[in-house]
């Protein structure tokens, strides 16, 4: 009986730690939010979510392996074009086609493995390059199948959650979030893994790995599965949130590079990183858009890179720790009492 | 196809591939030394172009006249852009540098697109449509100006490399930094004067085909996929090898365009690059 009071007060105490409350509260604004916020806001953290999605997949390889892909517009688009076109030709329910994508997208980083995974730092950044842009060409070109550079239009059918299409963006809003949500628990699990000891052993030095017996090849094809999966998975999202792809857009260099960039300024081999790094990236640019559109040539790409210019000559290891800091700053402001000791 | 057909783009991609060489050492010769990838590279080019064309759209300087000016130009641009960029992020981690030239790719691109606008420009000289012929294949004069340029201004940097004494400093930087200190060598200043004449070759090659390709904000893009694959293929930091390589892909996505149509022309170069490296991880010279 005592020892029950005691269990409660301990649990009791717990409640009362910032630490403790404050994610799930933070959680629970994030779902109050797309009801009270304009609609341009909660299309800006949709975007957030979805770039948080993309950052923290390609992080799985790029920042715990240490293998810079600038190819992973090709898992994007190919997750893009393989739902889009299975429910164009067949009618497909773009959630079935999801899955389908996100398998084809491995499949995908299954030959691209099998090349690239000899090469090392530059060659293997170029050589994901080459295929990614293979890709977009291939699209470009087969006309009849893709219509090339004038894209392809989902068929809007009104609101058919079946059909993943919803006439308002709350239910996208969802979805992105629970995406990114399960995204994140994955990266945590490879993180505690073997698999997330075997590439960041990778990712500090490839040769010192081998020699004390770490597979490199297979770890780097574990996380490149994953990776791949993750992003086909979001190119899907990504078609049926805006209702139209084309080549250049889904299949881009631009598009890898941003995937890349936002878990490089968030902060790489860390879970929050890439979630870091969206928030600013997407806010820069949704907002630049907005403030710009139409208004002067360029002009909020030149924001853009100065922006990414002056973040890497300060920053040069991402603003995560810098953000931890602040993060735990804010929690000691927050009321209630630390539990001693912890 | 006719065998007229195959060796007239056999001559055209030859002549392509001589100007990819002069871009491509520049950026193969930045890795060498500096040890960075530069993916402003491209931009080099684009603001040589553009300079070229103010010249000639300005002041009516005909383009081949204006390569030394452009050149003066541009090496004072990259030993700026090496100073007060690169320079910085020199001891960072290798995907700080590589986004660092993103970055400044990306700003530059944008800051054209904000002076000249989306539209396509070209310079036009009278001798634009002169041409002659070389065992059935007709050659363009100014695309013939461009290559002999370009061999010229590759044999240049070569001599300079390997005969004079800054060169061979640089060279020895490339080698061994650390040892490079020990014999009085100052490697900043090596750093800046290659990065420096990597960005005067590549407004060489703005100048030089200005008078037969456009000019646009995101014309570098184009340039620097194929410098990219040359340079891997020809195994980074090698210049010989990357002139050479130049040849071979200009050669290739000239004939392979016969083949496929105008618009696979990279992803032959592509799969070129794939396929090569799929065999010989360290490009078509190099060993490992």
């Amino acid at each position: 009986m005592a020892t029950g009071q005691e269990k409660d007060r301990r649990v009791f105490r717990r409640a009362g730690n910032p630490e403790v409350y404050f994610p799930p509260l933070a959680l629970l604004v994030l779902g109050i939010l797309p009801f009270i916020l304009p609609v341009f806001f909660v299309h800006i953290l949709i975007m957030i979510f979805l770039f948080a999605i993309l950052g923290s997949a390609w992080n799985l390889i790029g920042g715990y392996g240490g293998q810079l892909s600038l190819g992973h517009a090709a898992f994007f688009g190919i997750g893009a074009y393989t739902s889009t076109m299975l429910m164009r030709s067949y009618g497909l329910s773009p959630w079935m086609g999801m899955v389908i994508g996100a398998f084809l997208a491995v499949a995908m980083s299954l030959l691209l493995g099998a090349i690239c995974f000899r090469l090392r730092g530059p060659y293997f950044a170029i050589a994901t390059i080459g295929l990614a842009e293979v890709l977009r060409l291939l699209a470009l070109h087969f006309r009849d199948w893709t219509s090339g550079a004038i894209g392809l239009t989902i068929p809007f059918k009104g609101s058919a959650p079946l059909l993943f299409q919803f006439t308002s963006k709350v239910p996208y809003y969802f979805i992105a979030l629970i995406f990114l949500w399960l995204t994140l628990w994955v990266v945590r699990r490879v993180e505690n893994s073997r698999l997330g000891n075997y590439l960041l052993a990778i990712g500090q030095d490839q040769d010192a790995a081998e020699a004390i017996g770490i597979d490199s090849a297979r770890a780097k094809r574990g996380a490149f599965y994953l990776s791949s999966f993750i992003t086909g998975v979001a190119g899907t999202f990504y078609a049926q949130y805006v209702y139209f792809i084309e080549p250049d857009s889904v299949f881009g260099l631009g598009l890898s590079i941003q995937v890349a960039l936002v878990a490089i300024l968030g902060g790489v081999g860390t879970v929050w990183g890439p979630v870091v790094g969206a928030v600013i990236i997407e806010s820069l640019i949704q907002f630049t858009q907005y403030a710009f559109a139409g208004t002067i040539y360029g002009l909020e790409q030149i924001v853009y890179g100065s922006f990414l210019v002056l973040v890497i000559l300060l920053r040069p290891r991402g603003v995560i720790e810098w953000m931890q800091k602040i993060y735990s700053k804010w929690l000691r402001i927050l009321p209630g009492m630390y539990a001693s000791g912890s | 196809m006719s065998f007229t057909t195959v060796w007239q783009a056999f001559i055209s991609g030859l002549l392509n591939g001589a100007v990819y060489g002069l871009v491509s050492v520049g950026l193969t010769m930045i890795f060498g030394v500096v040890k960075i990838v530069n993916f402003a590279h491209g931009e080099f080019l684009m603001v040589g172009m553009y300079l070229s064309y103010a010249l000639w759209a300005l002041l009516g300087i005909d383009p081949l006249w204006s390569v030394p000016i452009v050149m003066a130009a541009l090496f004072f641009f990259g030993v700026g852009i090496q100073r007060f960029f690169i320079r910085r992020v020199l001891n960072a981690p290798d995907l700080a540098q590589i986004f660092l030239t993103v970055g400044l790719s990306v700003l530059m691109m944008n800051l054209a697109l904000f002076l000249f606008r989306a539209d396509f420009r070209l310079v036009k000289v009278p001798y634009v449509d002169w041409t002659f012929s070389l065992a059935g294949a007709i050659i363009s004069i100014p695309r013939f100006i461009a290559c002999l340029g370009a061999i010229v201004f590759s044999l240049l940097l070569a001599f300079f490399l390997l005969k004079t004494d800054i060169g061979k400093a640089m060279r020895a930087v490339a080698q061994d930094r650390e040892v490079s200190m020990l014999v009085g060598i100052n490697p900043d200043r090596m750093y800046n004067l290659a990065v420096g004449i990597s960005a005067a070759l590549a407004g060489a090659a703005g100048g030089l085909t200005i008078s037969f390709y456009f000019v646009f904000p995101s014309v570098g893009v184009n340039f620097v996929l194929i410098a990219f694959v040359i340079v891997i293929l020809g195994t980074l930091g090698n210049l010989k090898g990357a002139f050479l390589t130049s040849l071979i892909v200009g050669v290739a996505e000239s004939v392979g365009v016969l083949f496929v149509g105008a618009d696979l022309g990279l992803a032959v170069v592509f799969v070129i690059l794939v396929l090569t490296l799929a065999f010989r991880p360290g490009g078509l010279l190099g060993g490992a």
